[in-house]
């Protein structure tokens, strides 16, 4: 079920981490393209760069400079997203580009303690410039109202992610990464956290945002979950592979 | 947005920032207490100094000045001017009517020869004075045991005449804190007794005694004559307020205080011309003379203006004195001040001392921002995960730097008004937590601490049987401060932290100083912020992707 235009696009990604005086090459001009309401699933070993690539292509993180050389090729790779190239936004485009054009899913979740399910679920809405989020308050609230309704958390609203179950903290912070309706998922292991029963909801939960279109990147080591995607890469030494 | 909601909820959802409040609230309380209190007491000491000069002061001392009654007569003409009084300022020694073997002990007293009836137009006397009949309003809050109570102790008619009725003597009317037999209560009011005889005992009530005052007259020129005595009854005490004064001057009339100091009218002797008994030709004699005027300004007209105008008056009528070939010269040097400039010495020191206060007690703000810095530090370092997780959804390094400068700020913002809240608690009990402190702890209180303290030893005792180490050294420690607590209360006597006799005041000043309590809040709030400043400017410098690995 490939279409014409891919929407993500990661062009000879280089990531290299410097601890001291060692220097660890994580990401080797990796490649990989997305084709518009994909499901792809990234396997590969503990450590392989996994989470390293989901956070380049979701803005989190930039791939490596290297001074002096600014041919695309030579420069630790691009990314684009439709027609924006990613790597060259500046910070200000970056944050817009993390607050709207895609949402993150971690395997800990990540939610704020101190915030409860409904605000967790609306700060995306809210982080965006003053004026306008105020403006689009109640429309924010209602969309993340109806995010948690959908996802069974409707009766949690005022709790707080400590009262909550391991499964309902996943499905909250799905519907924080969807509330200001990005066109890609990134999902890192969203279910390493989870028995087998409440990952296969979360599970159920991302095949039916993608029957309904959405984008979806999804990183996990079980080759079984890996299954249910539409294809399947794995990273070794650094670079891409299909599966 | 979300920056308000994520400060209103780590405000109120955990310790540290409480912690980081109370800090701001007690350095906001110290500094708000202490400077209030130095300034009400500066406030005091200032009108208290008004109360005994008036509001400008024309003053030539020792050798004084003649022709005062037309002087006074052109400054009262003054539309500046309300009233003004004479007075001779000089000093003496005063023989008591008590003393080893009866012979009587000698003070050295500041001597102000006044006359009653004009002194009362420029300062209020009738306040001075300290024997006389109480009103009703005043009599409802003195104490069972104030002499004053009973009508036998009113001497006012007598202070207003300066003389006992039926004496030939001149009376004098000396400062309370003169004799030693004056205790000074609690509430400020006296008793004249030896504390081992009744309240009613009034063996050592002055009133009722002569004292011998010994003076060195001068000349005109001001050459020193020698020594007088005169012998004068005891007609009232005064109270000022201000110890130094009450402890160190006497008034007297002041027709008798002339003839005194040798500064009455007297003949003037020609020195080459002969009468016709042969001695020298009597031509004219010298006028009278005063060391001082007091001037009352009228209402609405500052010192400064009273003062410019009195000058000016004098200068008129000293000009006119050189021109009459008949008049005595007017001395050179005569001062004219206000009655601040007149009280510089009493006044310089405590407004120096207050300033001095106030730098050391800024630096508790800098104590505030090393607090809420280190506290900060720690919230920032707890939040690096949250800080990534906002990050990620798409908050600015500007966003995130807002959170924790308005994080910072609402902490000193609420810090300072609990602080000043607090403040403004002590302030207005200051009086009666000073006279609880002043007196020993009752029994019940300490006695309820010793069981309180047995209480905890119990819960240590049954958390030992329980096997909880945390519990058993918590209760202990309970324990132990409780015991030290109680030990300290029953062993406290009472203390008097602020001694009338160095702070001349029997009250300690219990009034909020607004500017500086609104100039201290700021202040707090300032260093609050600049102490969340560099926390917040860590957090902001966050790299998401290294927080959110953090797990
Ligand atoms: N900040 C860092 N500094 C140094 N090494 C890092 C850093 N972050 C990740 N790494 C290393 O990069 C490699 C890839 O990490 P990661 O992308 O998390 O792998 P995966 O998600 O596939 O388990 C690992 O070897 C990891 O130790
Ligand atoms: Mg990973």
């Amino acid at each position: 079920m490939s279409s014409s235009t891919p929407i993500l696009v990661a062009n000879r990604l280089s990531k290299t981490y410097h601890m001291g005086r060692v220097t660890v090459p994580v990401l080797r001009e990796a490649s990989i393209e997305v084709e518009r309401g994909e499901w792809v699933a990234v396997v590969g070993l503990s450590g392989s760069g996994k989470s390293t690539l989901l956070h380049l292509l979701g803005g989190l993180d930039r791939p490596d400079r290297q001074p002096g050389r600014t041919a695309p090729n030579q420069r630790g790779g691009t990314i684009h997203f439709e027609s924006t190239c990613v790597t060259d936004l500046g910070a200000a485009g970056l944050n817009r580009y993390r607050a709207h054009s895609v949402g993150f899913v971690f395997q800990f979740y990540h939610l704020l303690p101190e915030l409860t399910v409904l605000e967790n679920a609306m700060l995306p809405a809210m982080t965006g410039r003053t004026p306008l989020a105020w403006l689009n308050a109640d429309a924010s609230r209602a969309k993340a109202k109806r995010l948690l309704d959908r996802f069974g958390l409707g009766h949690r609203l005022k709790h707080r992610p400590n009262e909550l179950s391991g499964g309902e903290r996943q499905r909250t912070a799905i519907a924080r990464a969807l509330v200001n309706g990005p066109k890609v998922l990134l999902a890192d292991e969203p279910t390493g956290n989870l028995d087998a029963k409440t990952g296969g909801e979360i599970l159920e939960v991302i095949r039916e945002l993608h029957g309904e279109g959405l984008t979806i990147l999804m990183v996990t080591h079980d080759s079984s979950i890996a299954s249910m995607a539409d294809r399947v890469v794995r990273i070794a030494d650094g670079r891409i592979v299909a599966e | 947005m979300y920056q308000i909601l994520l400060v209103i909820r780590f405000l109120t959802t955990r310790i540290m920032p409480i912690i980081a409040v109370l800090a701001v609230a007690l350095c906001v309380t110290l500094v708000i207490v202490v400077v209030s209190v130095m300034t009400g007491f500066l406030d005091m000491l200032r009108d208290s100094g008004k109360r005994l000069v008036g509001d400008v002061i024309v003053h030539m001392p020792v050798v004084g000045f003649p022709y005062y009654r037309e002087l006074i007569a052109d400054i009262e003409a003054l539309d500046e001017a309300e009233a003004a009084t004479p007075v001779i300022e000089n000093y003496g020694l005063l023989q008591m009517p008590y003393g080893p073997g009866g012979a009587g002990t000698t003070e050295q007293v500041q001597v102000w020869a006044i006359e009653p009836e004009s002194l009362a137009k420029v300062l209020d006397y009738h306040r001075l004075i300290y024997w006389k009949a109480p009103t009703e309003s005043e009599a409802a809050v003195l104490a069972q045991d104030d002499p004053r109570l009973d009508p036998g102790y009113d001497r006012w008619p007598a202070a207003m005449a300066m003389q006992r009725g039926g004496s030939e003597k001149p009376g004098a009317i000396l400062g309370i804190e003169i004799s030693p037999f004056n205790h000074r209560e609690r509430d400020g009011s006296y008793r004249t007794h030896d504390h081992s005889r009744s309240a009613q005992d009034r063996a050592h009530w002055m009133p009722q005694y002569e004292v011998r005052l010994t003076v060195v007259p001068n000349s005109s020129t001001g050459a020193a004559d020698k020594e007088v005595r005169a012998q004068l009854d005891i007609v009232n005490e005064f109270q000022t307020g201000v110890f130094q004064i009450d402890s160190h001057r006497i008034f007297i009339p002041l027709g008798f205080g002339q003839e005194l100091f040798g500064m009455d009218e007297a003949p003037r002797y020609s020195l080459n011309e002969v009468g016709p008994d042969g001695s020298p030709k009597r031509i004219g004699s010298v006028p009278s003379r005063v060391t001082t005027i007091l001037v009352k300004g009228a209402p609405g007209v500052s010192p400064e203006d009273l003062r410019n105008a009195v000058k000016a008056a004098f200068l008129r009528f000293e000009s006119l004195k050189a021109d009459d070939p008949e008049a005595a010269r007017m001395p050179r040097g005569v001062e004219i001040l206000t009655w601040e400039e007149r009280m510089r010495d009493l006044i310089g020191p405590v407004e120096k001392e207050r300033g001095l206060m106030q730098i050391l007690f800024s630096l508790v703000y800098i104590v505030c921002a090393g607090l809420v810095l280190a506290i900060f530090w720690s919230i920032v370092h707890e939040k690096t995960r949250d800080i990534g997780v906002l990050r990620s959804v798409g908050a600015s390094r500007s966003g995130i730097l807002a959170i924790f400068l308005a994080y910072g700020l609402s902490v000193g913002v609420v810090g300072s008004v609990v602080g000043f809240g607090l403040a403004s608690l002590i302030i207005h009990y200051i009086n009666e937590i000073h006279t609880a402190i002043g007196q020993p702890a009752p029994l019940l209180l300490w006695a309820s601490v010793f069981v309180l303290c047995g209480g905890a030893v119990i819960g240590a005792i049954l958390s030992i049987l329980r096997d909880s180490a945390l519990f058993t050294l918590l209760w202990s420690v309970i324990a132990i401060i409780l015991a030290g607590v109680a030990v300290l209360l029953m062993l406290h006597k009472g203390v008097l932290i602020w001694d009338p006799s160095v702070y001349y005041f029997s009250r300690i000043p219990n009034h909020v100083d607004m500017t500086n309590a609104l100039s201290t809040m700021g202040f707090a709030v300032l260093f609050s912020v600049i102490g969340a400043a560099v926390p917040a400017a860590r957090a902001a410098d966050t790299d998401p992707v290294r927080s959110l690995r953090y797990e």
